[in-house]
């Protein structure tokens, strides 16, 4: 299967209804997540996007500027730390202490930014690991009421919780029985949100282009009048602030912050979130906290019956998956999740500028026999197969195992390919129709396009079911 | 396109192609360097000159055939390549700057064993005395000039086949230039050391060699015996300044 | 006890061996960064399994201590010499970000691997400084010898001159065989040595192998101050190690070694005798860490190449 299975024009009505499809899912993932998650995992999931938020802002120095930092759990537990106690001894609101977090977070980004910054060099990796290393240990100081702050070697609590006001208690999954995780939920999703957008903007911005261009080619950013130390310390600052940002959510998640949670290997998490997401990418940094907090845990449930689990929680088993990960996506997938997805996308579906008379560049659907027929079959492939592997998932399920639970639920989730096998057949008939197609194609087409039908019908009405199933 | 015009080939490239990244410098350059003999390269800023010293040693991406006497050395790493007889003087003298003068020369005999590692740094210290002077100071510490001498005499010091020398003349008094080009010719005619030399300065390049090309945009445009460029029309104008 | 200036001498012995040991540490992180310009992140955990190597010839095998050093010592540079080879050498030494990854995922594999095998629990290695000879006159138990009215430990001493002889054979390794003309070459100019002849890579392994000997052998004498070997006994010391390599100069052998002393005396005598004198409470390792983390941001804003490095460090 070489070429992609549909050949869509840019903006064109088919690429649209790709995206929406994409979006669609990506709803469908929000909302499902409160609703069919008991609590606790809401909360490995509140954990994952406060990852991709930290990551994001790894990613902006480390993926987007080129430079590395390795000590952004610092940034996090400053966050994290002001956030406990303006909000516990202050009885400061959250959104209140939001703005002090973000200064905080931008200026200790300065501090720490500009010396490194101004030197050429792995300067601001040697700084940020021994600023991740020395966070820990600021926090036990007596000294200046530090540790009455901070609560010392025994961390500080947020006594009250945060629950949902009453007029927001029709957000899907937040009910009474359900605590108050899945309302955390999506205070940290719209948070997320926001700072995709506030990124994703910066980024294609003035300043955002500079730190690019200082990425891709520092000395020929400079000819063109960048000023280097400054763009990149005001990043780093950003990046700092957005850590800190992740703090706050981290504390407001958690209620309850120490300074053990914000060491070296929370700094190492992230880059390894960073990796296997995808380096100098938005969508790996989400994708990577994801699979951190995912793998961080799986490890864990696997170390415990192999005899490898320590009292302190991180078993030598997930440092060694981790380090191993790190090496084995240097070597063979430096782009990381996201380059092997869009690897998967770019036989699925290609999408072909236009010109700027709004042309498309290259034929759309010629008439090329042989090749047609094979989108078609692969197509009602796409319709016929997931159903079949839900149902041995469904059967798995049954057994239990962690690791065919975790193949069991991989199985059940390829149903998710029913609407894209729909919109192949529906694509490949109006091919058809246009006379692009030959006629053999019609009956794979119509199959596809049924069955895909059918299988996007039950993916909807089994997340309606469990929708009001919860209600 | 180059008949075999001399009787022993000393370097002979064919089609040889090379690029950085997507960009292609090289395109298919053929050409002989006659042993004993001298050969010059000259072209303007950008057109290979540079990349076909590099590509001859395997420093970047390439494709095509470099024969060095009956050694193919097209796929053969660069330090192999120095041990085959091939020394190289790059572009800005590439001395190693934290290194005394005495350590730049004993590393130029970093490929040979026998015993007269000592003769041969006394032979070029009696013929820069300014070296001798200077054994013991680090060559980062040195002028352009002084570099541009310990650079040709760190590449002797492999007892070459081959000599590749790479504008040696830039960023040198005329003076010295002069001075260094006689020491060359001297050089080839004493020791019959085979020279291919890469020079803007297409006066003193043609006074030297015996065989010339002229290099554009990565394909060779005009070869002859020294003599006949230096009276063409086409290079007098180009490179002359006639 | 007074805390005053009768003591301080206690303090400048200990932060000066303290600090030699910070300087073998340093000399190994700046070894592989003159060559590469690359900071090995897994310094710290090469040089752990190093000293575990010790503490199974020795403790384990029985086999004599200094003898199990050197062993471990060859052992941890094969150990070097196989990294280079199969995980950095691929890449680029230019981008950064993959080798620094590498380093990364190499200091978690061999920290798991530590952990695996030895659990996170201290063990007790012998020290190699434990008791003088019998022919020194000294007190309190053949440990220490009397100078300026203060106890100076063996171990001191011992630390010192181990520290003393390693440098003189570094030098001659580097000053009068081949391969360490060929490891200056390169690490003075990659493309130029290559012209020489020189293989890059074999001289690149040359560097981790002996990186990783010193590394194995700070990590020996630190593990008596830490009351023996464990897998995250490296954590600290790489961090004071750094400081040290920043603070002499990262490319500046000689420097790595004086600014890791250097960091152990300001330790000792600044931030512990110090603290105890101003605020007349002890600190220890709280501030220690963060004197290690302004020495670097001192560094790099007053004088970026450190104290002995050459000024090859640009400013961007």
């Amino acid at each position: 299967m070489s070429a992609p299975l549909v050949v869509v024009a840019k903006d064109s009505a088919e690429h649209k209804r790709w995206q929406y499809v994409q979006w669609l899912y990506l709803a469908g993932f929000l909302l499902l997540t409160p609703l069919v998650l008991e609590p606790f995992e809401i909360g490995k999931m509140n954990r994952a996007l406060i990852m991709s938020v930290a990551i994001l802002a790894v990613n902006l120095v480390v993926g987007f500027n080129g430079m590395l930092a390795l000590g952004h759990s610092a940034f996090m537990g400053i966050g994290a730390f002001v956030t406990a106690s303006m909000v516990q001894d202050e009885n400061w609101d959250y959104w209140q202490v939001l703005p002090v977090v973000l200064i905080v977070g931008f200026i200790m980004g300065v501090v720490i930014g500009l010396p490194a910054l101004r030197v050429k060099g792995l300067y601001l990796a040697l700084v940020t690991i021994a600023q991740a290393a020395v966070f820990p240990t600021l926090v036990n100081i007596d000294e200046l009421g530090i540790a009455a702050r901070t609560g010392g070697p025994n961390g500080k609590g947020v006594s009250e919780e945060v629950i949902a006001p009453s007029y927001l208690e029709w957000l899907p999954g937040v009910d009474g029985a359900r605590g108050g995780s899945a309302y955390r939920y999506w205070i940290i999703v719209l948070m997320l949100g926001i700072t995709l957008l506030v990124i994703t903007n910066y980024l294609r911005s003035r300043p955002g282009r500079a730190v690019l261009a200082i990425r891709d080619n520092e000395a020929g950013a400079a000819v063109y009048g960048v000023n280097l130390p400054v763009v990149k310390t005001m990043n780093f600052a950003i990046s700092a602030s957005l850590g800190s940002l992740a703090g706050l959510m981290w504390c407001l998640d958690k209620g309850f912050v120490a300074g053990q949670d914000f060491t070296f290997l929370l700094a190492i998490d992230l880059i390894i979130g960073l990796v296997l997401g995808g380096v100098g990418t938005i969508q790996g940094s989400l994708v990577g906290g994801l699979f951190v907090v995912w793998v961080n845990d799986l490890t864990k449930r696997i170390s415990i019956p192999l005899g490898l689990y320590t009292l302190n929680g991180d078993g030598p088993l997930a440092k060694a998956i981790f380090g191993l990960i790190l090496i084995l996506f240097t070597f063979f997938a430096p782009g990381g999740i996201v380059s092997l997805a869009r690897l998967v996308s770019s036989k699925l579906i290609k999408v072909v500028p236009l010109t700027p008379a709004g042309e498309p560049i290259e034929p759309l659907s010629n008439f090329d026999p042989g090749m047609e027929s094979t989108r078609a079959d692969a197509a009602v492939k796409l319709a016929v197969v997931p159903p079949v592997l839900l149902a041995i998932g469904w059967l798995l399920m049954s057994v239990n195992n962690l690791i065919v639970g975790v193949l069991a639920f991989g199985l059940r989730m390829t149903i998710l390919m029913a609407p894209v096998a729909m919109l192949v057949g529906s694509n490949e008939l109006k091919a058809h129709a246009a006379g692009n197609r030959p006629d053999s194609v019609q009956g794979p087409a119509n199959m596809a396009r049924l069955l895909g039908a059918a299988g996007t019908v039950f993916v909807i009405v089994y997340a309606v079911q469990r929708f009001v199933l919860n209600y | 396109m180059v008949d075999d015009v001399f009787d022993e080939v000393g370097l002979k490239v064919e089609d040889l192609h090379a690029s950085y990244g997507a960009v292609e410098v090289l395109r298919g350059l053929d050409f002989e360097v006659a042993a004993k003999g001298v050969s010059v390269i000259l072209g303007a800023n950008g057109a290979g000159k540079t990349t076909t010293l590099r590509a001859i040693c395997n420093m970047c991406n390439t494709s095509g055939k470099v024969t060095l006497g009956d050694d193919d050395i097209t796929r053969t790493g660069t330090a192999e390549i120095v041990r085959k007889g091939v020394a190289h003087v790059p572009q800005g003298r590439g001395t190693f700057p934290e290194l005394s003068v005495l350590d730049n020369l004993m590393i130029g005999a970093y490929t040979r064993k026998d015993k007269e590692v000592k003769d041969d740094v006394d032979r070029w210290f009696e013929i820069f005395p300014r070296l001798s002077e200077r054994s013991d100071q680090l060559a980062g510490s040195l002028s352009g000039g002084e570099q541009q001498m310990l650079a040709v005499a760190r590449a002797l010091m492999c007892r070459p086949r081959l000599l590749l020398l790479d504008e040696p003349s830039l960023g040198l008094a005329p003076l010295i230039i002069e001075d260094l080009f006689e020491r060359f010719t001297t050089l080839n005619k004493e020791t019959g050391l085979t020279m291919l030399v890469v020079e803007q300065n297409a006066n003193l390049a043609l006074d030297m060699a015996d065989y010339g090309y002229v290099i554009e945009s990565g394909e060779i445009t005009l070869s002859g015996s020294a003599e006949k460029l230096k009276n063409d029309p086409a290079v007098q104008e180009a490179y002359l300044g006639a | 006890m007074t805390w005053n200036f009768d003591v301080l001498p206690d303090f400048i012995f200990n932060g000066l061996s303290l600090g030699a040991i910070y300087g073998t540490v340093a000399l190994a992180l700046v070894l592989i960064f003159k060559a590469t310009t690359l900071i090995n992140f897994a310094t710290g955990e090469l040089a752990m399994l190093g000293a575990f190597l010790v503490y199974v010839l020795h403790m384990e095998q029985g086999l004599w201590l200094w003898l199990s050093m050197l062993l471990a010592m060859l052992l941890s540079a094969g150990l070097g010499v196989l990294i280079e080879r199969s995980l950095t050498r691929p890449f680029d030494p230019e981008d950064h970000l993959p080798v620094v990854l590498i380093t990364l995922g190499l200091f978690l594999i061999i920290n798991a691997v530590a952990g695996d095998i030895w659990n996170y629990q201290v063990r007790i290695l012998t020290n190699p400084f434990g008791k003088f000879p019998d022919w020194v006159p000294s007190v309190g138990g053949d440990r220490f010898v009397e100078v300026l009215g203060s106890r100076l430990k063996y171990q001191s001493i011992g630390i010192w001159v181990t520290l003393a002889v390693a440098l003189f054979v570094l030098g001659l390794i580097l000053n009068k065989t081949r391969a360490g003309l060929a490891f200056r070459a390169v690490s003075s100019n990659v493309e130029s040595a290559r012209l020489v002849g020189v293989h890059t890579g074999r001289t690149l392994g040359f560097g981790w192998a002996i990186a990783s000997a010193f590394g194995t052998l700070g990590a020996v004498l630190v593990a008596p101050q830490l009351g023996g070997v464990n897998p995250n006994m490296m954590a600290t010391i790489l961090i004071y190690a750094l400081a040290g390599a920043a603070l002499g100069g990262l490319d500046s052998l000689g420097g790595a070694v004086l600014g890791g002393i250097l960091v152990g005396l300001i330790q000792a005598v600044l931030v512990t005798w110090g603290g105890v004198v101003v605020f007349g409470q002890l600190y220890m390792s709280i501030l220690q860490l963060a004197a290690a983390f302004l020495i670097i941001l001192i560094v790099l804003l007053f004088r970026p190449s450190g104290l002995f490095g050459t000024r090859r460090v640009e400013r961007v």
